[in-house]
């Protein structure tokens, strides 16, 4: 418990440094988000004009410290206040409408690789030396090293434009509304696997092929010889002996994965026309929407410290060399 | 190992931090020419799509008077509900172009300005009063009658609110004292300072009305979820994150029209999925950058898939005059003739539209061009001889090194700025760079983000730099923000225009007579002059004119301008300079 509780405090210490930061960044950017707007508008402004929509959008010449305390307030108790980027509308009400795709999308990706690359990792030292050893962890090394938005286009020219296989953009098809009808599910099934299977594809090497080193130097131990002397069957050394202790690395690394999932698919997402949050992120950054930034990059702090405390939680059950560290 | 992860949790943080300030890295090419709210003509790599016949359609099309226009009017990912035609920046385009109307449009494509809610307009002898005559029985889409009573509100809002988004808030701030309604029918404008040009931005204002407006406490952050407007499609029947249906007013004042039911807005996020989408023929209007259009687009099916794009805004070449030798016009007209502008085109523009000539404008002011002007504007045609020597005539020597001396005894060497992102202006701003080592100038292109860039563009602090014009119903907005003393600030403000902070004092005095005038024939003469003054002075290079972006495909539709019968401007989206002439091709286009 007392491990538990010191480990709180250092997370809300995390937690408050990301904030400040949160606040300080996008401060320091150059230009500011009115005058981002006027470029996008092309001029054709008044210095009135100007003035007002600076009030109108909050910006304030208060001091820094008043702001930021503000800023603080406002941030626990959830509230980002208005878009600037998408001015009148809440910053709470766009990522609404983005969350869930992004999350839907990230899950899924990381699941399907974290569990493909684990299990033929295991199989693949277990057979180590054979024909998928030699051509499973170099294929996946390859295509894992081609630039993502490449193999994003690829896919999307040859299996969504050529071939027609499927849907080239959107999370689901534009003639339906959404609900819990079996076409519904069919349609966000059918334009999940472009988007999830490129991805897929790219990130299962990194699996695969953690999964095998320390697989290897499992095997290597004194009680796998055990194991295999007693005439236990195969399979039971494999995954009941060897993958459930060589997994804790990837197992880790799966829970940091989880707190990537909020900002790492902008390419996909923008690529494959998804509606996720990516291209928020990246609209916000350019437009100087501080608001939606601030919200955005908070979610994805706090989403990646929380994924490590749960793994640390974990850990805590599954390992228990950790509980005297 | 739990303070391992808190570390690496930290990195993360800086990295995110990293990506936030160097977001040039992950920001999408932003919007480049023409369009410049929210679409995003940007020249990245799309992948040759000029390989596979026409898809079948996925818009349903059953009986025509039924049938839905599909258009790509924007780029976003997903659609947040937003018809506050005042938003400055988030509002959906519908929301201005096809809902609301204003009292006049002016046909960009004709040069007429074109009765809507008015009927008419008229000057009282002395320019003082503007008189609009309003359209009887209009109905608003909820079925109440419109009157002078909306146009009084819509007014009075703008006036009392300036952050809500116009054209013309100066104007009603500056020359205009007041307007009244006489009776329920007629709106006077009484100005206090004459001037003409304002008739175009009065009329072009889109109305609001106030039986709905009026109860809203605050119109800035108002979302305006279920509008209620004259225009001919106002009833949003369905609204999703990445598509929105507009169905036609059941109470248009235009009988008959539209003739179809409704129009559907799919959500892109960018150019590269809006073009394979219009390639594939799922798209009926799109205002989008294509590269290499007749290969990738009008060989997919070159009976039904169209094209036009028509020069509009200028694209220029500023040099600071402030930076010496650049005070001269003859170095600068130097300079201009060493750019080889056809091949400028050829490389950034994909030669969609022709170079402009020396007077800046482009063909959307036709009507106005004076032909002797463009005979004296011999300075933009590629002649880097003449401009050598006139370069060694200024008394600017080579070095040793071949780049000239400057008359501060440093060599020629200067920067020359385009936003970040921004690959048509920037591969132009390589031939140009490249074209200048010929007249032993050595230009660096400097990219900077575009938020940078235009702070130091905006605030007189540069040396070189590309940038677009303004714009408007006529050439005075053109000429006011190229040589006039209105348009200049102190540098280390922000200019919205004349950012080389130059003035031609008999250019300030025509275009204060041009103000003072509703004489066509006089407004005629005023411009031939000032299209003689910015031939003379060479306040800015003349480049290119940014297309208008317009493709439009009559599987299913007919009844777009095109090429031989360009009764309106084609792109289906709205900017300052040309709203809301989308409402003058939705009321024409018909279902096959």
């Amino acid at each position: 418990m007392k491990y538990v509780l010191r480990h709180l405090g250092l997370y809300l210490l995390a937690i408050w440094v990301s904030l400040t930061l949160n606040f300080v960044l996008p401060r320091t950017m150059p230009g500011d988000p009115v005058s981002a707007l006027i470029g996008r508008m092309h001029g054709r402004f008044s210095p009135a004009q100007i003035e007002a929509l600076r009030k109108a959008y909050g910006f304030t010449n208060a001091p820094l410290v008043e702001q930021y305390l503000q800023y603080l307030g406002h941030a626990v108790r959830g509230d980002f206040g208005l878009s600037i980027s998408a001015y009148p509308v809440k910053v709470s009400a766009i990522i609404s409408t983005a969350l869930m795709w992004t999350v839907l999308l990230g899950v899924i990706t990381l699941l399907l690789s974290f569990v493909l690359g684990t299990i033929l990792g295991v199989i693949v030292a277990w057979r180590r030396g054979g024909i998928l050893d030699s051509v499973l962890p170099s294929l996946f090394n390859f295509i894992g090293s081609f630039p993502y938005f490449f193999l994003a286009m690829l896919a999307l020219f040859i299996f969504g434009f050529t071939l027609d296989w499927f849907p080239m953009s959107h999370a689901y098809s534009d003639l339906l509304s959404p609900g819990p009808t079996w076409e519904f599910i069919g349609s966000v099934v059918v334009h999940l696997i472009m988007p999830a299977g490129t991805v897929i594809l790219i990130s299962v090497g990194g699996w695969l092929i953690g999964m095998r080193s320390t697989m290897i130097a499992v095997l290597a131990e004194d009680y796998i010889i055990m194991a295999e002397a007693k005439g236990l069957p195969q399979w039971q050394v494999m995954f009941n002996y060897a993958m459930r202790n060589a997994i804790l690395p990837n197992f880790t690394q799966f829970g940091m994965s989880i707190g990537f999932i909020l900002g790492g698919q902008i390419l996909t997402e923008i690529v494959f026309s998804y509606p996720g949050l990516g291209f928020y992120l990246v609209r916000a950054v350019t437009a100087h929407d501080y608001p939606l930034m601030q919200a955005l990059f908070l979610m994805i702090t706090v989403a990646i410290l929380a994924a490590n405390l749960i793994v640390d939680m974990l850990y805590v059950r599954l390992d228990p060399r950790v509980r005297t560290t | 190992m739990f303070r391992y992860k808190i570390y690496t949790a930290m990195a993360v943080l800086v990295l995110a931090a990293l990506v936030l300030a160097a977001c040039g890295g992950v920001s999408i090419p932003a919007a480049t020419q023409g369009p410049a709210v929210t679409q995003a003509p940007a020249v990245t790599a799309v992948p040759n799509i000029a390989t596979q016949a026409p898809a079948p359609s996925a818009a349903p099309t059953t009986d025509a008077s039924k049938a839905f226009l599909t258009v790509n009017m924007e780029q976003q990912s997903t659609w947040v509900r937003n018809f506050n035609l005042f938003s400055p920046d988030s509002r959906l385009q519908a929301g201005n172009g096809v809902m609301y109307e204003p009292l006049m449009i002016f046909n960009k494509a004709t040069g007429e300005l074109v009765p809507w809610l008015a009927t008419a307009y008229s000057w009282n002898a002395d320019n003082t009063v503007l008189t609009f005559k309003l359209r009887q029985n209009v109905l608003w889409s909820d079925g109440q009658p419109f009157t002078a009573k909306d146009v009084i509100y819509t007014f009075d809002l703008l006036k009392a609110k300036p952050e809500l988004l116009n054209n013309i808030g100066s104007i009603l701030t500056d020359n205009v004292d007041g307007w009244s309604a006489p009776d329920d029918f007629t709106v006077e404008f009484k100005f206090k300072v004459i001037h003409t040009p304002a008739l175009h931005l009065l009329a072009n204002q889109l109305i609001v009305p106030e039986h709905i407006w009026k109860d809203i406490p605050d119109p800035a952050t108002f979302t305006n979820e279920n509008p209620v407007g004259t225009g001919p499609f106002t009833e949003v029947t369905k609204f999703q994150d990445q598509i929105y249906v507009v169905e036609k007013n059941p109470h248009y004042w235009q009988a008959g029209k539209p003739y179809f039911q409704g129009l559907r807005f799919p959500a892109y996020p960018g150019n590269d999925q809006a073009n394979l989408a219009l390639a594939n023929g799922e798209l009926d209007w799109a205002g989008n950058f294509v590269p290499d259009v007749e290969k990738t687009f009008v060989a997919k099916n070159p009976q039904d898939f169209h094209y036009y794009f028509l020069g509009g805004d200028g694209v220029l070449l500023y040099i600071n005059p402030a930076v010496k030798p650049f005070d001269s016009a003859d170095v600068r007209k130097a300079v201009s003739m060493g750019i080889d502008r056809k091949m400028v085109l050829n490389v950034a523009m994909f030669d969609y539209v022709p170079p402009l000539d020396a007077t800046g404008l482009s063909d959307e002011f036709k009507i106005w061009k004076s032909a002797e002007a463009v005979a004296a504007g011999t300075w933009t045609n590629y002649d880097p001889k003449t401009a050598n020597e006139m370069l060694d005539k200024a008394g600017l020597n080579k070095g040793a090194d071949g780049i000239r001396i400057g008359p501060d005894g440093k060599p020629m060497k200067y920067a020359l700025l385009s936003p970040n992102g921004w690959t048509d202006w920037n591969s132009a701003c390589q031939i140009i760079s490249q074209n200048m080592k010929d007249l032993g100038i050595e230009i660096t292109l400097d990219t900077p983000e575009e938020n940078s860039w235009q702070e130091q563009v905006f605030q007189g602090k540069f040396q070189w730099t590309l940038s677009w014009s303004s714009g408007g119903a006529t050439p005075y907005e053109f000429y006011r923000g190229q040589m006039s003393k209105m348009t200049i600030l102190p540098i280390g403000q922000n200019a919205n225009e004349n950012w080389g902070r130059f003035d031609d004092p008999k250019a300030d005095q025509l275009l204060d007579e041009y103000g003072q005038t509703s004489d066509p024939a006089k407004q005629k003469d005023i411009m031939n002059q000032l299209q003689m003054i910015f031939v003379n002075d060479a306040p800015a290079l003349p480049l290119f004119p940014g297309p208008d972006w317009y493709e439009y495909v009559t599987t299913r539709f007919t009844g777009f301008p095109t090429k031989e019968n360009p009764y309106a401007p084609g792109p289906p989206y709205n900017t300052p300079s040309f709203a809301p002439n989308t409402l003058l091709v939705l009321t024409e286009l018909k279902p096959k």
